[in-house]
């Protein structure tokens, strides 16, 4: 459905997307995970056609995002992290004014926007001022502004940020429900790992503009059921001899051996490294890492203070 | 353009619902027209009933000094205030401060002595003048000349009366001859297209320049909506949706430009109905209708431009509303809104040229004072047009050169 081709997207001296390569299917859902300042909001902002990309090619289906734009815009929706509608409109009033920019006119603005309000089961309150509301029923007309023109693919960027446990588990359902039902594509950005455990088909990793895992949810999850070997001091000999192997992800004095199909033989290698460089071993655990973990020990667990992280 | 319907009804619903906006943009200007035209009726109103005070005392030792003030006060334009001569300077001093007189007319012991003798010396002088320091020299002149020429017309009175037997003689009628110091200057008010049209009033002079005012702070709704939509997201969200930028800054001057007309209407209906009711004169519109609308338009697209700047260059609603307050009452204080141009000295009055409220302001005067039409508020038009579209350019370069557009 969406490939993403050696994308490139500097702001300027700066790169923030480099080389990204990304392939989702249609139909599915990609959660999309990243620290602050990894590049999450300004690949949506390209997808989206929010903003332009230095380089690399964007196809959607059939389509081109650099000849056809406008067709793809329409057959996207984007619901961004913040509360993107006007407060003193009513939830009916923004969700008619939304509904008239995607061009759609009477009988069929009143139809989607009946569907919208059910979708965010705001029926009781849609005649409402929208600065009345709480954060989890703006969340839900957020999300429901976004279902407006029935899009094919709905990027969504921390839908569920700020809310409570219930609000948080309708969205997730409404999100899982749209996607079984109408076979929406959906981009799902979020820092709640057990949020993208809940709802995704696939996930990608994204740091430092860098695409640094893509796998179905099967696979990764799989992936974090591990043995880890902690040393007292890995050293950039032993990193060396174990880094870029398939099946092997080293943290700090740390060595994870996913227990997949070469979980054996990497197994053997490690221990060789740790026989060959001398390494003293503290101890070994065996068992599933969380997604949480898997992400930290990915994106390294070191504070992102990025002033403009929440825009990248 | 359905969309630009839709767009303008969200817009009028948010600036209906925005309590400030509506403050700041109808009820201000509508008191600040109501105040400023009953505040200023006296300094633009020659037949107003307006009188200035002054404390006198009449020291003369004859009978000319009443005789003088008498016709000091059938002038209409003084009220004098008569305290007993046996008050000492420094008491007669003590009063004017106490209670606040701006002048007092001190009548020296000499006064019918000098009136009366043929031959003077011109050291002397029989009145004294003790003036507030706060006083303006303008008002100052109106008291001086007003005393010089009455004493004139005295001594023209008392000379005549000394050659009484000779006019006799001659076979002149002493009435027929003019009178010293009579005004000699006939005042007209020049208008456009003849002489048939209103005199200047304070309510003309103050609906245009509070009306101008008024339109260019259409910056604090107009960026506190801008600036918020790029807060929340919800520029990014109609930018992915395809909407141009074109649209998204046409749908933001469009229901601004309704706005600007309504205040026209309003501030107009207050200058016609409300401020004579207070006491004030009734406004009167002018008579070209077309030239009415052009200025209005031109002003409403330099203050939406400048405001959709300041809108896209602030950070935060703070700011905008900082910076677009300021920038209005610079512009307004050079421009003569708040104090008429020609009160300024010439440098000034060069300077206003530079404020785009200036601009704005007198082509208003064309129309409302001038009885000017569209010929006359054609240059003003195209200044704030240019203006206008200078600031858009500089939105557009702004809003290119920012992530989020």
């Amino acid at each position: 459905m969406i490939d993403i081709k050696k994308l490139y997207k500097s702001y300027g001296e700066r790169p923030v997307l480099e080389d990204v390569n990304l392939s989702i299917r249609r139909g599915s859902i990609l959660g999309l995970l990243g620290p602050n300042g990894a590049g999450k909001t300004t690949l949506i902002s390209i997808l989206t056609g929010v903003i332009g990309k230095d380089s690399g090619s964007i196809t959607v289906g059939d389509l081109d995002l650099d000849r056809d734009s406008g067709a793809i815009q329409s057959m996207c929706s984007y619901v961004p992290q913040t509360m993107a509608f006007y407060p003193r409109l009513s939830a009916a009033e923004n969700l008619e004014y939304f509904g008239a920019l995607w061009g759609l006119r009477g009988r069929k603005l009143k139809e989607r926007m009946e569907f919208s309000i059910a979708s965010g089961s705001m029926q009781a309150f849609a005649r409402q001022r929208v600065d009345t509301f709480s954060g989890g029923m703006k969340r839900r007309l957020n999300l429901a502004i976004g279902l407006l023109n029935d899009p094919e693919i709905m990027y969504l960027d921390e839908p569920t940020v700020g809310v409570d446990a219930q609000s948080r588990n309708y969205l997730l359902e409404t999100i899982r429900k749209i996607n079984r039902e109408r076979h929406t594509t959906i981009i799902y950005t979020s820092h709640y790992m057990d949020e993208i455990e809940q709802v995704a088909d696939d996930i990608a990793v994204i740091d430092g503009g860098k695409i640094i895992l893509h796998d179905s949810k099967q696979a990764v999850l799989t992936s974090i059921d591990s043995t880890t070997v902690n040393v007292e001091e890995l050293g950039e000999a032993a990193a060396q001899d174990l880094r870029d192997i398939e099946g092997i992800e080293l943290g700090k004095d740390r060595i994870i051996v996913n227990r997949d199909e070469h979980f054996n033989e990497n197994m053997a290698r490690v221990f060789a490294v740790i026989q060959v460089r001398g390494l003293r071993v503290r101890d070994m655990a065996c068992g599933k890492r969380t997604l949480e973990e898997l992400f930290l020990n990915l994106t390294s667990a070191k504070l992102r203070d990025n002033k403009e992280g929440d825009r990248l | 353009m359905i969309k630009i319907l839709y767009i303008l009804k969200k817009e009028f619903l948010l600036i209906f619902r925005d309590i400030h906006a509506l403050g700041v943009l109808f009820v201000m200007p509508a008191l600040f027209i109501l105040i400023m035209s009953l505040a200023m009726r006296d300094l633009f109103e020659l037949h107003s009933g307006a009188k200035i005070d002054v404390l006198t005392v009449n020291r003369d030792r004859g009978t000319k000094a009443e005789e003088f003030l008498k016709a000091i006060g059938e002038t209409g334009a003084f009220r004098l205030h008569l305290i007993g001569k046996e008050n000492p300077a420094e008491a007669v001093r003590k009063q004017m401060e106490a209670s606040d007189y701006k002048f007092v007319l001190i009548v020296r012991e000499d006064f019918s002595d000098f009136v009366e003798k043929q031959e003077r010396d011109k050291k002397e002088k029989p009145l004294e003048l003790l003036v507030n320091p706060t006083v303006n020299v303008q008002t100052q002149l109106v008291l001086k000349s007003a005393l010089e020429e009455r004493l004139a017309r005295l001594q023209w009175g008392v000379f005549l009366d000394s050659i009484d037997k000779l006019l006799v003689l001659a076979g002149i009628d002493k009435g027929k001859l003019p009178v010293s110091g009579e005004s000699a200057v006939m005042v007209n008010y020049a208008y456009r297209g003849g002489q048939d049209f209103t005199a200047p009033s304070a309510v003309q002079q103050s609906v245009p320049a509070w009306l101008v005012f008024s339109m260019f702070f259409i910056v604090i709704p107009l960026s506190n909506t801008f600036i918020a939509e790029k807060d929340q997201g919800t520029f990014m969200r109609l930018k992915s949706m395809n909407v141009s930028k074109l649209s998204l800054l046409l749908g933001k001057m469009a229901p601004y430009l309704l706005v600007n007309a309504v205040q026209v209407i309003i501030m107009m209906a207050i200058g016609r109905y409300v401020v004579p009711f207070c006491g004030g004169t009734a406004l009167t519109p002018g008579r070209s209708p077309g030239g009415l609308i052009l200025i209005t338009a031109a002003v409403s697209f330099g203050a939406l431009s400048v405001a959709l700047l300041i809108a896209s260059l602030a950070r935060t609603t703070e700011q905008a509303t900082t910076i677009g307050g300021v920038m209005n009452i610079i512009f307004g204080a050079l421009g003569g809104i708040m104090v008429p141009k020609f009160v300024m000295p010439g440098f000034m009055q060069h300077l206003a040229d530079l404020s785009p409220m200036s601009w704005g302001l007198e082509g208003f005067l064309d129309i409302f004072l001038r009885n000017g039409g569209v010929a006359e508020v054609l240059p003003k038009c195209l200044a704030l047009s240019i203006f206008g579209l200078v600031m858009l350019t500089l939105t557009v370069i702004v809003l290119r050169r920012q992530r989020e557009v």
